[in-house]
């Protein structure tokens, strides 16, 4: 198996890591653009709707003509706000949401994937530097709606990561590895097959508890437009409101694709070529999330921490037992 | 008790906000996300109609009714054509009377479907807003035909209505019914079981049979809490008295309540609406009425059932063709000022719950 | 030119017909009045009830305006007659004085009666009825604003529809229009 980290760090092998990153990048701006498109299209088809269909052919060049408007336009920063921290907030929010796609095993090449053997702890550990990014820019908007929004969504994601981190847990101790590629791999080998099926508890938590991470309906509460406005990004224009909407994106496929890799057996399958089979793994849990998007109304606050500490929470735990019990006993 | 208290800071909500329903303001004192006081700021809609009454004959006021609560114009063209009939002794066609309850009562679908999508929508659930505006569409529609206007119907007339329904109109309706019923169903068994839907409005902002009664409460909002007042049963305007339907009353006066009441009320409406294309008879649609409509000196009072509650017209009249002074009841203004009452001790989160659940429509607020 | 005085001279509480052969609609709430008339004298005294009629086919009832909060107050109250909901207030500027008309439900007894009472144009004021029922705050808000009627304790008295620098009531018949010209700089925009 190709990995990164066997191989000499030579000036080739550098060159060879930047591409492989510039190219992973490239790619993901064009998937993350096009998921939006996804979104709208997928929801505006629920909902008895046509959805964009102006812009190129069935409107397939919407999103980038919304993100060309965005990058023209100009960038307010309000006058009372806090300027240093309201440039550098959305920057704070969106690097690690791309950082994050550097463990994620796309192929079962590998070639654009750093092995990391803490592949698990790594992507939970940086996705939480967003939330910092989120309650920065919702402080320094100087702005009551942007503030709350901003305080909730740490709330929120504070208390959905525990649930999101115990439910993968169980994943961790049948594979022996928090190594996302060995994890792909054992699962090809499971005598239960994918992780779905002797996980699927665990699996359940961590669907629920990625929703509320990526603040998507019905956890939106952060930017609930009826409540708030627009949360914690009221006060951002242009090309840093844009930030914002991507850093969403992206930990949109961020997480779907984690899904995909700890619970779906990533890149496994038969036939079609391990990027397709990826791909259409990740697409399917996207559209879900679309689903719940056109589907749900939102929850109230109380009720949201409550579910998180009195449900998920106990639930996660009582599946890492069983899994436990189950690989002691199996 | 001694606890810790934080800081109190005051949210100014509206007039520009995405739930307001309009240009209301709402200054809330929140204590973390809990209110502890509430005070709602409103006439930021106010256009003088009472005042621009005075100077306009009985006729050229109906299209300001229009403009009140424009999402249900026919019934409010009717609450003034029907105060100027009554002050007159005026004896209105049959015809006339099946057409107005026909088009008032899918008006009041219309209202209700609105309500129900704008609800879901204050809480977060989107598809159901674009949903009901499609049945509300065929409603428009219908009415476009009938009066040649979708949203300021500018319909009724004193003594009867402006048009007759078009050919073919009348088995149009009919055939709506049945795809509305239908459609309802369909909502109900897609939103009134949803989980997270229930929890918030089950319970929230509850309103008691006496404070309804004290607050002058009307409508859905004063029957939620199981008073049984309706005025097409309780004081039977036009013909309102030759149609079998159930007064829907509620149990508990929260949130759900209200909502629920929206829904079965729209089945009532439909009843009715059925029973009045099975007996509408033939004939002119607008009787005997003078020129120059003139109202004998007096005062009079009368109020309909309104898509939002009572909806009355308080005329003083010194027998001129205009009115000395026109006073509206507006059910969303009066159904308002229970609000800031709801509001203490609720969060943030609960007060967009609790403000669409009073279901007010600014145009009417605000006159 | 006389049609001018017709509102002062004909007071709006007349019956609507009262040329022709009365109504006996009429005639039975006049009556329904009369009883509730002695009813209110019973307990308050001889000066609280100015006048009695029908406003269309309702008992209308006028009461001296020092009595108002007692007397609707007793109205609520008093197990004969539970008028227990308001459904209208109105004033209306009649150029003499200003009237404030409010219509009263009996919810228990489905019954139902106009009860109004006067008050001079120039320093109006009336004792506020919101301590008595809850729901006509902003009518009496509105009132104020509209009509310049001041509330004598209600809670939160403050112009509802205009701003506060409004000038002027709208809704008096003396009212210009020229009083709130927009200014810009001290001229008139």
């Amino acid at each position: 198996m190709f990995s990164w980290q066997t191989q000499p760090l030579t000036g080739l092998n550098f060159i060879g890591m930047v591409i492989g990153a510039v190219v992973v990048l490239a790619i993901l701006l064009l998937v993350v653009m096009y998921l939006i498109f996804f979104l709208r299209k997928v929801v505006a088809w629920m909902q008895n709707r046509i959805g964009p269909n102006r812009v190129g052919p069935w409107g397939l060049f919407q999103s980038m003509a919304d993100v060309l408007k965005l990058l023209l336009k100009e960038d307010i920063v309000p006058a009372k706000a806090d300027r240093a921290l309201f440039l550098v907030a959305p920057i704070i929010a969106f690097v690690p949401a791309f950082t994050v796609l550097a463990v994620i095993p796309y192929t079962a090449g590998h070639i654009f994937t750093a092995g990391l053997n803490i592949g698990v702890l790594f992507y939970i550990a940086l996705s939480s530097i967003t939330i910092l990014g989120i309650v920065l820019g919702g402080w320094a908007s100087n702005n009551k709606y942007s503030l709350v929004g901003g305080l909730r969504s740490a709330a929120q994601m504070i208390s959905y990561e525990i649930p999101l981190g115990m439910s993968v847990l169980g994943v961790v101790m049948l594979a022996g590895s928090l190594n996302l590629t060995t994890i792909v791999q054992q699962q090809a080998t499971d005598r239960f097959g994918w992780y779905i099926i002797p996980q699927i508890i665990g699996f359940v938590v961590f669907m629920i508890a990625a929703v509320a991470e990526l603040n998507q309906t019905p956890f939106d509460l952060p930017e609930a437009e009826s409540e708030l406005v627009a949360g914690y990004f009221t006060e951002y224009t242009g090309f840093r409101f844009a930030f914002y909407m991507l850093t969403e994106f992206v930990y949109l496929f961020a997480i779907s694709a984690l899904a995909t890799t700890l619970f779906l057996g990533g890149w496994l399958g038969p036939w079609l070529p391990s990027w397709l089979w990826f791909a259409i793994k990740t697409s399917a849990v996207i559209f879900f999330m679309f689903w719940l998007r056109a589907t749900m109304p939102r929850l109230r606050v109380d009720k949201l921490m409550g579910f998180a500490w009195k449900v998920l929470i106990p639930v996660a735990l009582f599946n890492i037992l069983l899994t436990g019990l189950l690989s002691l006993l199996v | 008790m001694e606890t810790l208290h934080s800081e109190e800071m005051i949210l100014n909500i509206g007039p520009q906000h995405p739930s307001t329903h309009g240009v209301f303001r709402l200054v809330v004192t929140i204590d973390g996300e809990q209110i502890v006081a509430a005070d709602p700021v409103v006439g930021y809609l106010h256009r003088g109609t009472e005042k621009l009454a005075e100077s306009l004959q009985y006729t050229q006021i109906i299209p300001y009714t229009d403009r009140l609560d424009y999402v249900a114009a026919m019934l409010n063209n009717y609450a003034l054509v029907h105060t100027v009939e009554y002050a007159m002794d005026l004896e209105i066609p049959e015809r006339a009377e099946y057409l107005r309850v026909i088009v008032m009562e899918l008006n009041r679908v219309a209202s209700h479907l609105l309500f129900v999508g704008a609800y879901l929508l204050d809480l977060g659930a989107m598809s159901p807003f674009l949903y009901v505006f499609q049945e509300r569409e065929m409603i428009v529609q219908l009415f476009n035909e009938i009066c040649g206007a979708r949203l300021t119907y500018n319909y009724m007339r004193v003594g009867g209505v402006k048009w007759d329904a078009p050919p073919g109109w009348l088995a149009k309706v009919r055939d709506f019914l049945p795809h509305m019923r239908e459609k309802l169903k369909m909502y109900d068994a897609l939103i009134s079981g949803n989980e997270i839907f229930l929890s918030r409005v089950r319970g929230m902002g509850v309103i008691t049979q006496e404070e309804a009664v004290a607050y002058s409460l009307s409508g859905i909002n004063l029957r939620s809490t199981g008073l049984r007042f309706d005025l097409r049963k309780k004081r039977p305007y036009g013909i309102y008295d030759k149609f079998a339907f159930d007064v829907v009353v509620g149990q508990n006066g929260d949130c759900f309540d209200r909502y629920w009441c929206h829904f079965l009320e729209m089945e009532q409406s439909l009843n009715i609406v059925e029973q009045a294309l099975e007996s509408i008879p033939d004939g002119p649609v607008l009787g005997k009425v003078p020129k120059l409509i003139r109202i004998p000196a007096g005062e009079y009072y009368t109020s309909i059932e309104g898509a939002r509650g009572e909806l009355g017209v308080y005329i003083v009249s010194d027998g001129k063709d205009k009115p000395y002074r026109m006073k509206l009841r507006r059910p969303s203004f009066v159904n308002l000022q229970i609000l800031s009452k709801l509001l203490i001790g609720q969060n943030m989160a609960n007060m967009i719950a609790i403000l669409g659940a009073v279901d007010i429509v600014l145009g009417e607020v605000d006159a | 030119m006389s049609e001018e005085k017709k509102p002062a001279a004909a007071p709006a509480a007349k019956p609507a017909k009262a040329a022709a052969p009365p109504d006996p609609r009429v005639v039975a709430a006049t009556a329904l009045a009369d009883e509730i008339r002695a009813s209110i004298e019973a307990r308050h005294g001889a000066g609280a009830v100015e006048e009695t009629g029908a406003a269309k086919t309702i008992p209308m009832i006028r009461i001296a305006p020092d009595k108002w909060r007692d007397v609707v107050t007793f109205l609520r109250d008093s197990e004969d007659h539970r008028y227990d909901y308001v459904e209208l207030m109105a004033g209306t500027d009649y150029k003499d004085y200003i009237e404030l008309v409010i219509y009263l439900y009996s919810m228990k007894r489905d019954a139902y009666i106009t009860v109004k009472t006067r008050t001079p144009r120039d320093a109006a004021s009336l004792p506020s009825l919101t301590p008595v029922f809850p729901g006509v705050n902003w009518e009496e808000r509105e009132v104020y604003d509209l009509l310049g009627v001041h509330f004598e304790g209600h809670p939160d008295l403050r112009r509802i529809m205009m701003w506060d620098e409004w000038k002027g009531y709208p809704l008096r018949k003396d009212y210009s229009d020229f009083d709130n010209i927009p200014t810009r700089g001290g001229e008139p925009r």
